[in-house]
């Protein structure tokens, strides 16, 4: 079965409603790739100062602790959006039935 | 720095504490001591007490922190320069020709005053350790 | 980078990057109550807050400034240390650590709840 994802990107000719939902879709996809940039930004951040708290060079731990938690936000609100276009294209795949 | 760098910070100051008052009952132990090895009298012993640079954490250099925290040590343990006690006990096996003995020149009340004050920094800098450990523990918190 | 770095956790981690810096003075002035000629340093707690949460320099650069603490009385051997004003501040700053936790962790919560909002599935 086709992936939904790359027949919208090449732009696959299907009509009316695979374009509106084309145009719904680079919304999604944009804040996905935006949160999956920010969930590797932070989760190094994160990484870094863990490591630096365990190996003595003078990380304070409670500034470790909010990167960690902060990574871990930005892992879930990703999660959050993927959740949410696999949703939309069920609705989708409902649609064209 | 750091919160674990407080923790060997203040446990190094309970350790210099800890020096002071061995040498205080040292004094106090012989404060009647009118013979050693190196002959005469014991000397009262004192310690000397110098600010500690703390060492320089990676962070530190970068100049992400500033270096400002203080340990304290022990520089030296010195001997008091005070000339010894002379009682006149001719009788007395180290008595010199005049018949006065040479005691240290240690005041009891002294020494125990000092042992009290080296007593309660010892427990002052316990409740910094305290302190650090507890900030410690409240950081893991954080992630609920 | 805009939900998850809110102001809250800004101020809050400022908050709490001075308040364990703070406790590091303490200790210092504390482990050096015996020093000869040794004086009391500690920060302007709410000066350097301010400071930090203005947010006028780039903050990444931590650099609270450490002074020396006025109107304490000097001992002879040149040792300002007041035993009671440290014990004090020792338990206060703790204190405000704590609160600072506390506060910070519902702040997360708050955000975990936001994100999971509107969740059906």
């Amino acid at each position: 079965m086709a992936d939904p994802i790359s027949s919208v990107r090449i732009g696959n000719p299907g009509g009316e409603v695979v374009k509106s939902a084309a145009g719904k879709e680079w919304g999604f996809l944009e804040t996905l790739r935006g949160a999956m940039d920010q969930v590797t930004e932070l989760q190094g951040t994160a990484d870094a100062k863990a490591t630096a708290v365990l190996n003595g060079s003078g990380m304070d731990v409670h500034s470790a602790m909010i990167a960690v938690e902060k990574a871990d936000l930005s892992f879930q609100m990703m999660m959050h959006v993927r959740n949410k276009i696999v949703q939309a294209y069920q609705e989708i795949s409902r649609m064209q039935f | 720095m750091n919160l674990f760098g407080m923790l060997e910070l203040s446990g190094g100051a309970m350790s210099a504490e800890r020096q002071r008052a061995e040498v205080v009952t040292s004094n106090m132990a012989n404060a009647e001591t009118t013979r050693t090895p190196a002959g005469g009298p014991y000397r009262r012993q004192l310690v000397i007490f110098s600010a500690r640079r703390t060492p320089e954490f990676p962070m530190m250099l970068a100049g992400l922190r500033n270096a400002s925290a203080r340990g304290v040590r022990v520089d030296q343990v010195v001997s008091d320069p005070a000339p010894p006690l002379q009682r006149y006990q001719p009788g007395h096996p180290d008595a010199d020709a005049k018949g006065y003995v040479a005691y240290p020149a240690v005041n009891p009340v002294e020494e125990m005053t000092d042992l009290l004050g080296a007593v309660r920094s010892y427990e002052l800098n316990a409740a910094a350790v305290q302190a650090a450990k507890n900030m410690i523990q409240q950081s893991l918190d954080i992630l609920r | 980078m805009s939900m998850i770095d809110t102001p809250m956790t800004a101020v809050l981690g400022h908050f709490l990057d001075l308040s364990a810096y703070r406790e590091s003075l303490i200790s210092s002035n504390l482990a050096n109550i015996d020093t000869p000629g040794y004086r009391a340093r500690d920060i302007n707690f709410r000066q350097e807050l301010d400071r930090a949460d203005s947010g006028e320099m780039q903050y990444a650069s931590f650099s609270p400034l450490a002074t020396q603490v006025r109107g304490l009385i000097e001992r002879p051997d040149g040792n300002n240390v007041s035993l009671e004003r440290e014990t004090l501040l020792l338990a206060e700053t703790q204190m405000k650590f704590n609160i600072g936790v506390q506060v910070l962790r519902s702040e997360f919560h708050r955000l975990s709840s936001a994100i999971h909002e509107g969740s059906t599935s």
